[in-house]
């Protein structure tokens, strides 16, 4: 039996995978040669490429159709091997599946093993002619625990494991190890080694996103409207959304398959209220022009959907409910707010804002902040300390504040009560350590700098919440914490 | 509010833990004990049965069979209450679960977010403790539904430090059953549930995630995470491409007020409880509720401490048997006195001699039968009082017209009694239920008979049962309700609209135009021959339910005390320590708890016998940031060296002044100052 030296991958194949995943043509052609035993068969190869850009679906896909006798091929996911030693022998593992190998080591602890066991399996058994095993390492670069030298180690298994020269079988040279790696970016120095292919699929263009969505159209918007029209406004839609969105941002397939997920719904509004027809693209385009300037729906949200529950009427007084601000008891929240006021605010202010001693009154905002530290400025400015978001303080000072500010906040604690009898200065009692506490596990306050126990007064935080949600939580309180910063 | 207590049960009313602590062998005296011996339980009898017993009171004159019953009633009445709390809590999940479940079986996910894992975001607000009994019922429940094919794994922060930990965990609980994980059977389903997700490492979260996302074509994953702030929050810290990976739903638990609401009437106000939470302490526990980050348990424990004080430290408490169990042997003189040193027993006497009755005080106060007679009469008094309590409650409640929660009205209804005719007051209905339409009125009625009839189960009162009253009561609101029915309907056929000369719009502002000049007057719409009637039937009606609502404070009642337990001081100290408050109080009044006579005169100033340290506290208290040492020396040198009244000589001075400092070190108040070498700084400021 001839092989021939050079044959061109099977038509027929080729274009059952081409159909399903459209736009890739080029990219599964070359795949192909460069897999396929009787084309150009390589030891090593590099795809890579952004994320969802059919890398590992085609390579699954061509692999499975190559599938036979003398063709066989493993395919190992890093995000799936928690340490370097699991994907060696998830990799031992599912060669000797793919190969029906019996005798499989149960462990395998390191590169050299691995090789060792790969050779047992590939080299030293007698294999029909012009075998070959493509072994995939997928997003192999997200690797975890991965030791420095794993990716050349790996480049190397082609060469040991492959027959060598003299060996009678292998009489053309042709080594039948082909390691497949697929990256998102490949390595810099893989420009100056000349013997790895490297294999790019690069992100969609615009039509081919338009191709590739509308494959998938949504149902007919109305009854009265045909699958065609529908598919007509969708592909326009499509093609405005991928305009209005800005390109980093519309970049991958998911992005914008979400966008579209989100936008479509608010886009036929005014089709389903009847006020305009499907024909009329660009006064819907006008209408919805609010929705396509949204960035928001760039964020991929956890897409929350309401409980699938018969009560789903009425989901929007329930979140309200949860809202961070009712969820949390008083001192908690007074406790939250101090935290960002410490954290905020600088110490040399706290005796304008928080002391009634020396000034009488209260000087709010500020009243130090003329003066001194004027005149020197203009040497080396400083950036404006919002900026440069929460600092961290001592647990004491925030402490501190708590205090002063609690009776002016809430007249309830320390108050009298309804029989006159005063309750006695609230100090600080175990509660509010639990508060602290539980502030800290919620990872609302943040300790800075390991060691030191929770209580310690002499401890680091920081707040680790935003000022839209201390402004909220204030005003559920009847604070406005405006008026207690100092810049 | 707290009063305090008369002299035999303030003494007794100690705290479990102090009782306990006592100098055995002393001689037992009677009266005016002080608070450390008053339980002094004698050594033998602390031995005896299994060593179990709870040690007699009334300085061991208590008898065995008296302080048994004491806690034979306790062990009776606890765990009735413990079990209502279980059921009650259990109850208020519920409903989350059951949306829980559902989102987990339901195919939602599977159109919408293919590829995606579904994850459940349960908002259980601050209350952590809480989680732990909403996610073992949730692994109950998926067990049962699912029939074995669900498992369930529950991931706890600090018991999962890192992603082996938690994919070991997952393996073990997970895949314990599904042979060949990757076999692709397709019927297994795995529900990881993060318990206390804020707590997690963020970027475990998302490792996990993206490893339970990539095996999903393989094994079905489902997550689910307890939240207790918020679902923003908690994506403002996951990665875009974890958020990507999860398709979510949000739940809602009941919140924590509504949940203690229902808590508290069953346990406390309902009338499976035996001893009644007083007002005071109630409210304390309530606040803490509201104020701090409290759980229920942190309430039901409270509750539960209350109980133990009153039964182990009151010997009054067995007094609370029902009146034919209660043995007149069981009464013994100790009883009677401590009877009748209590606060209601001297205002019950009072009010007898000022209502004339003298006989009548004079034979409770000297003829002990006579009194053990009306002991053995109050406990069917304190069922027709908390009957009474409870179907005030209950009817109030039906009217729907009382704006105040549960626990405001019980808590006032316990302080001041229930009478609708204060106002303004809690229980102020009257012109709500006057102002009433017909309809409403109806409907007032039919609500008011169901309770009459059923009564309220979440307070566990069962209605008026099938006496005269009840009879009498259903009897009025039927004919009631007939009347206004009728009334109706002729108003009907007349085609005007019923209504009475309370509700508003039977005064009609009315503007009249004469001569260009707009003409207010008020006018009083006149009122058929039907609105009067209806009137009358209102009328009828509120003066009826007067009759059936109304109770007496509490602290009115005789005996009171056998069965109310307001004493919040030992539940603060055990429950809401003061770390801080108790070493400065204690610093700057030694004399206080030494009781020493040296420092009698001192009354919290400096004086020279008080001991070094608390001089030191002192002085520590007038510094400032950083404290000379010489300075401070020479200070406290002045107040007892050889010049003063102390007379110390300067090296006893010296030892007791470094003493004093070390232990001020120790306590953390000072420490050594790294800018001056000589300084010591200040660093207690709260």
């Amino acid at each position: 039996m001839t092989v021939p030296i050079f044959e061109l991958p099977d038509e027929l194949r080729l274009s059952l995978i081409t159909k399903q995943f459209p736009c890739r043509e080029p990219q599964i052609r070359a795949l192909a040669t460069l897999l396929n035993p009787s084309s150009a068969p390589c030891r090593n190869l590099v795809v890579y490429g952004t994320e969802a850009t059919g890398k590992s679906a085609i390579t699954t896909a061509l692999l499975a159709s190559l599938d036979g006798d003398s063709f066989k091929h493993a395919i190992v996911n890093s995000i799936e091997c928690i340490t370097a030693r699991h994907l060696y022998e998830t990799v031992v593992g599912k060669v000797a599946a793919a190969v029906e190998w019996e005798a499989v080591a149960p462990r395998c602890e390191s590169v050299s093993q691995l090789t060792v066991e790969l050779s047992k399996m590939l080299r030293y058994t007698e294999r029909p002619d012009g075998f070959r095993f493509v072994l995939v390492f997928d997003g192999i670069d997200h690797q975890r625990e991965a030791p420095h030298t794993l990716l050349p180690a790996l480049a190397k298994l082609s060469e040991i494991v492959s027959p060598s020269l003299y060996h009678p079988l292998s009489s053309l040279l042709i080594p039948s190890l082909t390691t497949l790696f697929i990256l998102t970016s490949p390595p810099p120095n893989n420009l100056l080694t000349t013997f790895t292919p490297n294999l790019h699929f690069p992100t969609y263009t615009k039509p081919e996103f338009i191709t590739i969505l509308s494959l998938s159209p949504p149902p007919p918007i109305t009854p009265s409207t045909t699958p065609t029209e529908t598919l007509d406004l969708y592909t326009r839609f499509l093609s405005a959304l991928h305009d209005s969105l800005s390109r980093p941002a519309s970049r991958t397939l998911p992005s914008l398959t979400q966008a579209s997920r989100t936008l479509w719904p608010k886009f036929i509004q005014p089709i389903l209220a009847r006020t305009h027809t499907v024909k009329e693209f660009s006064k819907l385009i006008v209408l919805a022009r609010v929705h396509f300037q949204d960035e928001s729906l760039l964020d991929p949200t956890l897409s929350l959907s309401p409980p699938p529950t018969t009560t789903t009427t009425t989901p929007n007084p329930t979140i309200k409910t949860t809202d961070l601000a009712t969820l949390l008891p008083t001192t908690a929240r007074f406790l939250l707010l101090s935290a960002y006021l410490a954290s905020h605010n600088p110490t040399k202010s706290d005796l304008t804002l928080f002391s009634t001693f020396h000034h009488g009154r209260k000087r709010r905002r500020g009243g130090f902040t003329g003066g001194r530290a004027r005149k020197n400025g203009s040497q080396h400015r400083k950036i404006a300390r919002k900026l440069l978001g929460a600092h961290a303080f001592v647990l004491e000072r925030m402490l501190a504040i708590f205090m002063a500010v609690r009776t002016e906040w809430d007249p309830a604690s320390g108050g009298r009560t309804k029989n006159g009898i005063v309750e006695g200065e609230q100090g600080l009692d175990n509660d509010i350590y639990m508060s602290i506490a539980t502030l800290a596990s919620l990872r609302l306050l943040v300790k800075v700098g390991g060691g030191g126990d929770v209580t310690d007064l002499g401890g680091k935080w920081r707040v680790a919440v935003g000022w839209e949600v201390v402004r909220g939580l204030g005003r559920s309180v009847g604070v406005e914490v405006e008026e207690w910063l100092v810049e | 509010m707290f009063t305090a207590p008369p002299t035999t049960t303030a003494a007794t009313n100690t705290s479990p833990t102090t009782t306990t602590k006592s100098a055995p062998g002393r001689p037992a005296k009677r009266r005016r004990v002080s608070e450390k011996d008053t339980a002094a339980p004698l050594p033998a009898q602390e031995k005896d049965d299994e060593g179990r017993q709870w040690p007699r009171l009334f300085n061991g004159f208590e008898s065995p069979s008296a302080a048994d019953l004491r806690k034979k009633t306790y062990e009776s009445a606890w765990p009735v209450l413990e079990s209502e709390i279980e059921s009650v809590l259990r109850d208020a999940n519920r409903q989350t679960l059951e949306e829980v479940v559902e989102f987990l079986n339901s195919d939602v996910h599977e159109c919408e977010g293919r590829g995606r894992v579904p994850a459940g975001f349960i908002i259980t607000g601050p209350n952590i403790a809480g989680q732990d009994l909403l996610f073992s019922q949730l692994g109950d429940v998926l067990a049962e539904r699912g029939e074995g094919r669900v498992r369930f794994v529950r991931l706890k922060a600090g018991e999962v430090g890192n992603l082996k930990g938690g994919l070991k965990r997952i393996v073990r609980e997970g895949m314990g059953g599904v042979e060949g994980g990757d076999g692709g059977e397709g019927g297994g389903r795995v529900v990881v549930a993060f318990q206390d997700s804020e707590a997690f490492d963020t970027g475990l979260v998302g490792e996990l995630v993206g490893l339970f996302h990539s095996w999903q074509d393989r094994i079905q994953f489902s997550v689910l995470f307890g939240i207790a702030t918020s679902v923003e929050l908690f994506q403002a810290r996951q990665l875009k491409a974890t958020a990507r990976q999860l398709y979510g739903a949000q739940f809602d638990v009941v919140q924590a007020n509504a949940v203690l609401e229902s808590v508290i009437m069953a346990a406390v106000a309902g009338a499976k409880a035996q001893l009644r939470i007083g007002p005071g302490l109630l409210r304390k526990l309530v606040r803490r509720q509201q104020e701090h980050v409290a759980g229920v348990g942190a309430f039901v424990s409270s509750l539960k401490y209350a109980y133990m004080n009153h039964f182990y430290a009151n010997p009054l408490s067995a007094l609370l048997v029902d009146g034919q169990k209660l043995d007149k042997e069981i009464l013994q003189p100790e009883h009677l006195e401590a009877v009748r040193m209590l606060e209601s027993f001297k205002s019950h006497v009072e009010q007898s001699v000022e209502d004339g009755r003298l006989d009548h005080a004079r034979l409770l106060l000297e003829n002990d039968d006579y009194l053990k007679g009306r002991i053995n009469r109050q406990a069917a008094k304190r069922q027709q009082y908390l009957g009474k309590l409870l179907q005030s409650l209950a009817l109030v409640i039906a009217t729907e017209h009382s704006k105040r929660s549960f626990v405001e009205l019980y808590e006032a209804a316990l302080e001041e009694g229930i009478s609708l005719d204060q106002s303004p007051g809690p229980f102020d209905l009257g012109d709500a239920i006057k102002r009433s339409t017909p309809e409403e009125l109806i409907g007032l009625i039919k609500r008011v008979m169901t309770v009459v009839v059923d009564g309220n189960p979440s307070l566990h009162w069962n209605g008026m049962g099938i006496g005269q009253d009840a009879e009498a009561a259903i009897d009025k609101f039927e004919a009631l309700r007939a009347d206004v029915e009728r009334l109706i309907e002729t108003s009907k056929k007349k085609k005007t609209s019923l209504k009475s000369k309370y509700s508003s719009q039977s005064r009609v502002l009315r503007t009249t135009v004469v001569a260009q000049k707009v003409q207010l007057s008020r006018d009083t719409a006149t009122l058929t021959e039907e609105d009067n009637a209806f009137t009358a039937a209102i009328d009828d009606f509120f003066a009826f339910f007067k009759t059936l609502v109304g109770c007496e404070p509490l602290s009115n009642l005789f005996l009171n005390e056998v069965w109310q337990y307001d004493y919040h001081l030992p539940y603060e100290d055990v429950f809401v320590p003061r770390p801080g408050a108790t070493f400065a109080r204690a610093l700057s009044r030694p004399h206080d708890y030494l009781g020493c006579a040296c420092c009698d005169k001192a009354n919290g100033s400096m004086v020279g016998t008080l001991p070094a340290t608390s001089i030191l506290y002192h002085l520590y208290s007038e510094a400032g940031a950083s404290i000379n040492v010489a300075d401070l020396w020479a200070a406290y040198y002045a107040l007892v060296g050889e010049d003063s009244e102390i007379g110390m000589d300067e090296r006893s001075a010296l030892v007791l002044f470094y003493r004093g400092l070390a232990e001020m070190r120790a306590m953390g108040f000072v420490k050594q100052s790294k800018k001056k070498a000589d300084h010591i700084a200040k660093l207690k400021w709260l």
